[in-house]
């Protein structure tokens, strides 16, 4: 049984935050939902894939979040609901198409559901989305537990048929990720027919065309759109207060740092003296709502992850208010009370009210991070992130590697987003010298592949993954063809979306309701663009060596190779090593001249371990993934590799 | 000569640009390859004693415990070197003939070791267009093959490695001063390995003044003769001034002028123009095309020298004394020169170990720094 779909009304279930948005999104009637994988957003359209078939609803990966925003519109505008997920870097992906979108209004109800990552745990940027809600116009909505999650999915989707436009509901890793208790609703019986109308009058936002044109008109609309919106939210059952009548101090949160606060409060006793305004909806401010709370007390404490938007909103507002309800002493990120970098914790609030109530209670020891860093060292072995045991980056990257060191031009990589960033450390012999956005590796290549007449005599390399290659990189790969750029395009092929959980992309045979789908050929991709091609296995580590050396030295304008290895952790591989690895101590020559450790000082498989007593490698066989490279790498020919039958 | 580590050969010698690529590091281990002419070390290596900087030939050269190790006694400064006798020479009759760069000394002598078993492979140089490569040949038909000189720079030292990784045993080796160099540094087992054995049992020494980067000559020429193919180079004696590319239709001058930032840097800081520490030296013959000057040194030079011209290998007369004033300027004028750097920039019996220190004893160094062009200038 799944309880995502046959869960019964009013039953209790232990959720994960993403499951809650999905049931949320099904519980509302949702009909297509569309995303890119992204952490931590990806469980919700996993989560709905998985079910689509019983629920009647189509779900894809689409090839990046623009397009799936534009998915997910078409829905909208045929008159279904339909709801489109990203990780907070999507979102600037999409905000190209998202600010028409928000321009012309919608039909179906849509929601746009972002999952930030505070503190950056499974990205190399903490941006926000909230900002985008600002931008785009939009009303924005952020659960603050696990229940709300679900229920504010089915809400915002009334609210968006109801303003006729997109409403962003805004998660975040501690949301998403953590679980928590939900109690179901009823799921819909109803299933609308999907229509496009178009006929009517041009400016008919039922019947006409879709478009932000005229702008000052249809952005007019928007703002009253908006109002409604504003209206909504004064009455929103979402938005509590708990606390005394008059608090001495009024903190005002919203999302995962309610809990916080709530912990905090509770710990140093403080809920006969703080009172905590929970709001749902942060964009547009409910400003009836806020400035009754305002006018309570003389002190706030704003309470929110990474850069103050809602401190600034509610300053805005404060400062509005100002001559009816007096001024107001705001504590939060702009006079230091709390960090505006990395995620929120319960401690960081227990700190702020502690200096605020002038209260000694320590919540971390002054000296707890000095205690911490000394445990670290003497007790845990130093290790860095790696790649997995098998992994074809590693010798892809070993290959790159040699190849750049052996054409000795100083040449690099310009890497981008996947597993493969981790080439940026020594798992990928630091190889990786610059690392952006999706598809920014071949795009800055493209760049650097145009200096020559400057004086720029290096080797230039990006890489991509399979993924990403369909995400970003093929306009800067048509753009580096056309304008005859001298770089190398190293498309690491592991087959799958490997470092969110495999999720299908269109170069595979699958979609991601595992329905046969046409794959799209990367080789014949890259040369129809007119770049030459060539498909390598990493795992044939001379060979590949030989032919990237002889792409990366010549200057034949772009060159692409695809290194083709299944992910190690890739499900079709079902954990079956190809080969049994053997390993002799009598020839392994250690760490003389000759050698010096060469497999576990430097390629440093995690499956091959230094053993001191012996002074010789040996291989870990509960770790060993089988693959046979470190074959290819040992230079004694200590270890040998056969096949498994 | 103290050894050091792989650490220190790339800060002292290959981040220096001192490296002149002769190969004497590749094949080591897995650190150090060669590729396009380039020396290039791929991981780092932690260890603080190496092969790669004990063989290097620009890590120091100590000339007096080179000269020891010759069995002379402490070295002369003389401008050629401790010699028994000096030839004019060419392949004689029985040589297999080949495009020889000047008289086809040096492949006949190998082809004549190698027929004889006096060794069991060569380690030559060959070329694949301009771009030099190392050969391990045991063919005697495969020698003439690699004849010819190429002026850029070559990792021959390579092939011997590859030849010790294989178990050969008495290879001959045919290189240039520094690889003379480096192969009389291994010879001396400076790693005290317990399992050594000499691998080497004849060395030729080719006359050099110095070598041009290989991937510069071949961008020199790809620009100056775009899309032609260069089939022999040659620098025609003093004062020529010029270096002559022959392609399938004619043949172009290029005064030295112009290619004389494509030599290696580490080239000027070496004082010896005929392959001192080499059994025998072959060069050209100034003012005598298609002859070699042939210098012997050692006493399995001597032998292998009569006996090839004996089998009909080869064809010798002797060269009088006053043939030989030219190759002794030349060759005085490129010790005073690299000695006369290398006191400027502190590197004459520096207490400090390497980069390029040149130790010898004073009364050598005197003998060498005197006259024009000098230190003493």
């Amino acid at each position: 049984m799944n309880e995502l779909t046959e869960g019964r009304p009013g039953q209790r279930l232990l959720m994960m935050g993403n499951q809650a948005i999905a049931r949320g999104a099904l519980e509302a009637g949702v009909s297509v939902a569309a995303g890119y994988p992204g952490t931590p957003s990806s469980e919700i359209i996993e989560n709905l894939a998985g079910v689509a078939a019983a629920a009647g609803i189509y779900v894809e990966w689409s090839v990046n979040e623009k397009v799936a925003a534009e998915v997910a519109a078409a829905a909208s505008f045929a008159g279904l609901r339909s709801l489109c997920v990203m990780k907070q870097n999507g979102v600037n992906v999409a905000s190209d198409f998202l600010l028409h979108l928000a321009g012309g209004g919608t039909r179906g109800g849509m929601v746009l559901v972002p999952c930030d990552d505070p503190g950056a745990l499974s990205s190399i940027n903490e941006g926000e989305s909230r900002h985008f809600a600002r931008l785009l116009e939009i009303p924005l909505l952020e659960p603050g537990d696990f229940q709300e999650a679900k229920d504010m999915i089915k809400w915002a989707f009334e609210l968006s048929e109801q303003i006729g436009n997109l409403v962003m509901v805004r998660s975040v890793t501690r949301l998403s990720h953590a679980s928590g208790n939900v109690e179901l609703g009823p799921m819909p019986d109803f299933r609308p027919k999907a229509r496009f109308r178009h006929t009517g009058f041009i400016l008919d936002p039922r019947q006409g065309a879709v478009s932000s044109a005229p702008v000052a008109y249809k952005h007019d609309l928007q703002q009253q759109k908006l109002e409604k919106a504003q209206d909504a939210f004064e009455n929103a059952l979402f938005n509590t207060y708990t606390g005394p009548e008059n608090p001495e101090l009024l903190v005002i949160t919203a999302s995962a740092c309610n809990l916080y606060c709530r912990e905090a409060i509770e710990i140093l006793g403080l809920s006969d003296r703080a009172g905590l305004l929970k709001l749902a909806t942060t964009w547009p401010l409910p400003n009836n709502l806020v400035g009754r709370y305002l006018e309570k007390t003389g002190r706030v404490l704003i309470v929110e992850e990474v850069i103050p938007f809602l401190e600034e909103n509610i300053k805005i507002l404060a400062a509005e208010l100002a001559l009816e309800i007096g001024a107001k002493t705001i504590h939060a990120k702009r006079d230091k009370t709390l960090p505006s970098v990395g995620e929120m914790h319960p401690d960081h609030v227990i700190a702020a009210l502690a200096k605020i109530f002038d209260l000694s209670y320590e919540a971390v020891s002054a000296d707890y991070t000095e205690k911490a860093g000394l445990c670290v060292l003497a007790g845990a072995p130093g290790r860095d992130l790696t790649f997995c045991p098998g992994c074809p980056h590693r010798a892809s990257y070993w290959i790159l590697h040699n190849v750049l060191a052996l054409d000795n031009r100083e040449g690099f990589v310009c890497g981008d987003i996947g597993c493969y960033s981790l080439g940026m450390r020594e798992t990928g012999y630091f190889s990786l010298k610059t690392m952006h956005a999706m598809g920014s590796g071949t795009g800055l290549a493209s760049g650097f592949g145009k200096l020559g007449p400057f004086g720029m005599d290096q080797s230039i390399v990006a890489v991509s993954g399979d993924s990403t290659f369909f995400h970003a990189v093929m306009p800067a790969l048509v753009n580096a063809v056309h304008y005859n750029a001298d770089i190398t395009l190293v498309v690491f092929d592991n087959s799958g979306t490997a470092m969110t959980g495999f999720q299908p992309h269109p170069g595979l045979e699958t979609d991601a309701m595992g329905q046969s789908a046409p794959a799209v050929d990367i080789e014949a991709v890259c040369r129809a663009l007119g770049a030459q091609t060539t498909v390598c296995d990493p795992f044939e580590m001379d060979q590949t060596r030989d032919i990237l050396l002889e792409k990366v030295s010549g200057k034949n304008g772009v060159q692409v190779v695809i290194m083709r290895r299944a992910c190690a952790l890739s499900p079709a591989r079902r954990g079956r090593p190809e080969y049994e690895m053997y390993l002799d101590p009598q020839i392994c020559i250690g760490e003389n001249c000759g050698c010096n450790k060469l497999c576990t000082r430097v390629f440093k498989c995690p499956g091959l371990n230094w053993d001191d007593q012996n002074r010789c490698a040996r291989i870990d066989e509960v770790i060993c993934a089988g693959c046979g490279v470190c074959a290819s790498v040992c230079p004694a020919g200590a270890i040998t590799r056969k096949k498994r039958t | 000569m103290q050894v050091l580590g792989p650490g220190d050969l790339h800060r002292e010698v290959l981040e220096t640009g001192l490296c002149v690529g002769c190969g004497a590091c590749i094949h080591l281990c897995p650190y150090f390859h060669t590729w396009q002419g380039k020396t290039a070390m791929v991981f780092s290596c932690n260890r603080q004693k190496g092969r790669c900087h004990a063989f290097c030939p620009k890590t120091e050269v100590d000339l007096d415990a080179l000269s020891r190790l010759a069995g002379l006694g402490e070295y002369s400064g003389d401008p050629l070197g401790a010699y028994q006798q000096i030839f004019a020479a060419r392949a004689g009759d029985a040589a297999v003939r080949g495009d020889f760069q000047d008289g086809g000394t040096v492949s006949a002598l190998i082809g004549y070791a190698l027929e004889t078993g006096r060794i069991d492979a060569a380690v030559l140089t060959g070329k694949k267009g301009l771009m030099p490569e190392p050969a391990l040949v045991t063919r005697v038909r495969d020698v003439a093959g690699y004849a010819g000189s190429g002026y850029a720079a070559a990792p021959t030292l390579a092939a011997l490695n590859q030849g010790v990784n294989q178990g050969y045993q008495q290879m001959g080796v045919v290189g240039t001063p520094c690889q003379m160099t480096a192969v009389a540094l291994m010879r001396e087992n400076p790693m005290a390995d317990e399992n050594f054995s000499d691998p080497v049992a004849l060395t030729i020494g080719l006359f050099c003044t110095w070598a041009l980067d290989a991937r510069g000559l071949m961008a020199f020429m790809e620009k100056r003769l775009p899309g032609e193919e260069i089939r022999k180079i040659r620098i025609p004696p003093p004062p020529a001034e010029i270096l002559v590319a022959e392609t399938r239709n004619h043949a172009v001058e290029i005064a030295l002028d112009e290619i004389r930032d494509l030599v290696l840097q580490g080239c000027g800081l070496c004082p010896d123009m005929t392959a001192e520490w080499a059994d025998v030296s072959v060069g050209a013959m100034e003012q005598n095309p298609g002859y070699n000057t042939l210098v012997v040194r050692t006493e399995k030079g001597r032998q292998l020298t009569a006996d090839a011209a004996a089998a009909g290998y080869l064809e010798v007369w002797d060269l009088p004394q006053s043939g030989r004033g030219c190759l002794e300027r030349a060759a005085a004028v490129k010790k005073r020169r690299a000695f006369g750097r290398a006191v400027e920039t502190g590197r004459v019996n520096s207490e400090k170990i390497g980069p390029a220190v040149l130790r010898v004893n004073a009364r050598a160094l005197e003998k060498m720094t005197a006259g024009p062009g000098g230190a003493h200038e």
